[in-house]
């Protein structure tokens, strides 16, 4: 048996790797994303991808295209400026397609959602209307367990 | 929680929302850790194949096998971490270089690549003799482990070594890049007090060659003990020497580190005192920088400047080893997860808890880290590490 | 040559070693290191050529704290519990110290304050927190494959078919903005509603907030309500120092907040 050459096996080594890089190569080729922006580094079809996520609030016009009456009675009160949906809830809630889901009613019953906004705190700013419902100066008279709405109606909440 | 004090004159301990949850926990700290074993192996393997060190010629092989077997577990606990691991080739498609972490693919994978040719050229003659022994199955695995050259030719020995030599050459500059650029990933950021010091990749790098060459020395230990054939003294004292100067090296650098931030007295103190006199004052001020540094310290200080001979040079070599490679884990710790319970608010600290069953937890941290000495064995039983007359066999007497 | 004798001589042995120190620094320095120089990803001249260069700007003296912006984001965006696009944080400045706090990152607004804290107090706010949308964002710089980005319109986003969760973005902002989704499994932070904004619509958190504290608008548009503020140069950016040059812009921001 005739002995192979003294650097046969680098040969056959450096083969093995040539072949094995070119195979990376390829592979690599095949699995870069085509739509890769080489300048800044990222996949372009992710601003599409971005862009594609559903939208759940619509915002006030969206609200006001079935509901115009209750946009005529916050016509002249501070909370017309307010978004609809920070109280009854996002859009897609309450309508899918055009077509009503559920209602977007709030609890009349909870006090929370006016206390969150309005009860004291040392935090708010000195000029937003805000009152500490344990000082009854402040508030007038009220009861244990008076809900807001007994007095105030959301809308247009001058008692 | 307020007793070791809180920066910024906070008056409560304050996270941002966001940094209740420790990203980098347990996986992270192993990852650097094995990284760390590679090159330390790696370096000591090329103390005798570069520098001709001969001491180091018994081990010289085996720290090579070692760092194989370590490096083939390497990537393991970042793709137990990767939200996403079926994504991790995208560091392969896409490495965006303006981030240190993405060198890390191509970096590795041609680092274990130089590995595997070296312990290649290395044994090849072994290869071959078991491809012309074995038989059947066996006969064709070792057939293409040769390439397919089952005779050895005598003439190839003296490229083979300069081969081995100039891998063993470029291996360090590549093994120090493989782990020093962890300490890049840390130290670059600047959002993170702690990690943020031009001094984190010497101090991972050095921090990484004591640790490979105390588990080198550990490993050592148990498999000449197991073998029953006695210890090679001159090699243990060599070794020990080694280990104690490279961690005064090491030490030094992370003495340096804490001696600047704390006389800087700058932005990153404020925050980082509270940190160490707190949440990390076990495990960095006593564990890290007290014990388990001044151990080794003194106990492999002894052995190399006193006349400590045969046993007690194995015993107290093997303590300080010991002390040093769970040093090195608990340095890695303490960078890694200390650094994140430090909140971007600069007003308060993270709680952090050790998870055991969870996805990167101790258990899995556990299994990674047993898993390269497996292999080194499964490996040992193929090709013959600790054979060769390149081994002394006798005890012999340290000399002076 | 062909003689491998083992070399004993410290000279050689010397040689070496500095052949390996200057092949390891010449690769750790021109490496990745000479990639990193940081620009503002996206090029400057790619953003001048963009039609919109929108900016974000927070009345801190308007904020009252209620929340509406966190809900209104967690439901628009699916932000899992305990995690955080947009947060509010409450501060109380006293001699003694700061307070701050931001219970469920305010998502049910704050409860009265802790009594202790509530004498002397110089000064109370409520600051709403979220990605800057850095001009030079670290969190784009660090990721490794190029899965989060920054927009040719300003907006730093995240690529969900990309992002393989190593985190290191999170690491790298120094705002706490970013966070890894533990549903997804995958980055996740603040996007300006890119989606909203892309039909013509404002953030979600912009269109529930009572006061108008919180502004959204394009600053290439002269007559926008973000334009005229921006001129006025009353803003304050977060973290200064961190030179990530964020385009969430503060006006009334007391000194404290971090």
């Amino acid at each position: 048996m005739s002995l192979p050459g003294p650097k046969a096996h680098i040969v056959r080594l450096a083969a093995v790797l040539i072949g094995a890089i070119f195979v990376f190569l390829v592979i690599k080729e095949v699995a870069t994303p085509s739509s890769w922006n080489y300048k800044d580094w990222y996949r372009s079809d992710a601003l599409t991808l971005n862009a594609s996520y559903e939208v759940s609030y619509g915002g006030n016009q969206s609200c006001v295209t079935c509901h115009e009456e209750v946009n005529q009675e916050l016509a002249e009160f501070k909370h017309q400026a307010l978004s609809c949906e920070s109280c009854h809830g996002a859009l897609a809630d309450h309508v899918k397609e055009g077509e009503k889901i559920a209602d977007a009613v709030v609890d009349d019953e909870s006090t929370w959602q006016c206390l969150n906004c309005h009860d004291a705190r040392v935090s708010k700013p000195e000029n937003f209307p805000q009152f500490d419902l344990k000082k009854v100066e402040e508030h007038g008279e009220i009861e244990p367990d008076m809900v807001c709405t007994a007095c105030h109606t959301p809308h247009d909440p001058t008692p | 929680m307020e007793a070791f004090g809180l920066p910024d004159g906070a008056l409560v301990n304050y996270i941002f929302p966001n940094n209740a949850h420790v990203t980098w926990s347990i996986m992270i700290v192993i990852y650097p850790y094995i990284t760390g074993l590679v090159a330390g192996a790696f370096v000591l393997s090329s103390m005798y194949h570069v520098f001709g060190v001969k001491e180091f010629k018994p081990i010289a092989n085996f720290a090579l096998v070692a760092a194989f077997s370590f490096g083939l577990f390497a990537a393991m606990p970042l793709l137990v971490h990767l939200g996403q691991p079926q994504r991790a080739y995208q560091i392969y498609t896409t490495p965006h270089t303006t981030s240190a972490m993405s060198i890390f693919g191509y970096v590795y994978s041609s680092y274990l690549v130089l590995l595997m040719i070296e312990i290649w050229v290395i044994y090849r003659k072994v290869f071959i003799e078991k491809a012309n022994e074995a038989a059947g199955n066996m006969a064709i695995f070792w057939k293409i482990l040769c390439l397919g050259i089952t005779t050895y030719n005598p003439e190839s020995a003296a490229f083979d070594k300069k081969l081995a030599k100039f891998l063993a050459g470029i291996g360090i500059p590549w093994a120090c890049l493989l782990h020093g650029y962890v300490g890049f990933v840390f130290g670059s950021v600047k959002a993170v007090a702690w990690w943020a010091t031009a001094l984190q990749p010497f101090i991972f790098l050095s921090s990484a060659i004591v640790s490979g060459i105390a588990m080198m020395f550990l490993m050592y230990s148990f498999i000449m003990w197991r073998r029953g054939q006695g210890y090679d003294y001159v090699l243990i004292k060599k070794f020990i020497i080694t280990l104690w100067i490279a961690f005064i090296l090491d030490y030094a650098l992370e003495i340096l580190e804490i001696t600047f931030v704390s006389y800087e007295q700058g932005a990153h103190w404020a925050v980082i005192k509270p940190l160490l006199m707190g949440p990390l004052y076990n495990s960095y001020v006593l564990g890290q920088m007290g014990f388990l540094s001044l151990g080794p310290i003194l106990v492999l200080g002894i052995v190399s400047l006193l006349d400590i001979r045969d046993k007690a040079l194995l015993y107290l070599g093997n303590l300080g080893s010991l002390m040093l490679i769970f040093q090195v884990l608990v340095m890695r710790f303490n960078v890694v997860v200390g650094g994140q319970l430090i909140s971007k608010s600069e007003r308060g600290f993270v709680h952090y808890e050790f998870e055991f069953f969870a996805k990167e937890g101790l258990l899995t941290a556990g299994t990674i880290m047993v898993a390269p000495f497996v292999t080194y064995y499964v490996i040992s039983r193929f090709i013959p590490i600790f054979e060769g007359k390149s081994m002394d066999t006798e005890p012999k007497r340290a000399q002076m | 040559m062909e003689n491998s004798k083992i070399p004993d001589s410290r000279r050689e042995f010397l040689v070496r070693l500095l052949e390996g120190t200057a092949t390891a620094t010449v690769l750790m320095v021109f490496g990745p290191g000479a990639m990193a120089h940081g620009p503002e990803t996206g090029g400057s001249q790619h953003r001048d050529q963009a039609e919109h260069k929108y900016a974000y700007i927070i009345d801190v003296s308007k904020c009252i704290g209620c929340g509406n912006c966190v809900r209104a984001c967690k439901r628009e965006n699916s932000v899992p519990t305990d995690y955080f696009r947009t947060w509010v944080e409450r501060y109380v400045v006293r001699d003694e110290g700061v307070y701050v706090d931001s219970p469920k990152g305010a998502i049910e607004g704050f409860e009265k304050l802790n009594k202790r804290f509530r004498e002397n107090i110089k000064l109370s706010r409520t600051v709403p927190k979220m990605c800057n949308h850095c001009h030079n964002p670290p969190c784009v710089q660090v990721c490794p494959v190029g899965a989060t980005f920054k927009s040719p319109e300003g907006f730093v986003l995240v690529d969900r078919d990309y992002c393989m969760a190593c985190g290191y973005c999170v690491q790298a902002c120094p705002y706490g903005a970013r966070f890894i989704n533990p549903v997804e499994h995958k980055s996740d932070k603040c996007t300006w509603c890119y989606h909203r904004v892309k039909k013509g619509l404002l953030p979600a958190c912009v269109t529930v907030c009572p006061q108008k504290a919180r502004l959204f608008g394009d600053l290439n548009d002269i007559d926008s309500e973000v334009s005229k503020l921006f001129e006025a140069d009353q803003w304050m950016v977060l973290k200064p120092e961190m030179h990530t040059d964020p385009t969430c812009f503060y006006i009334g921001l007391p000194r404290e907040v971090v």
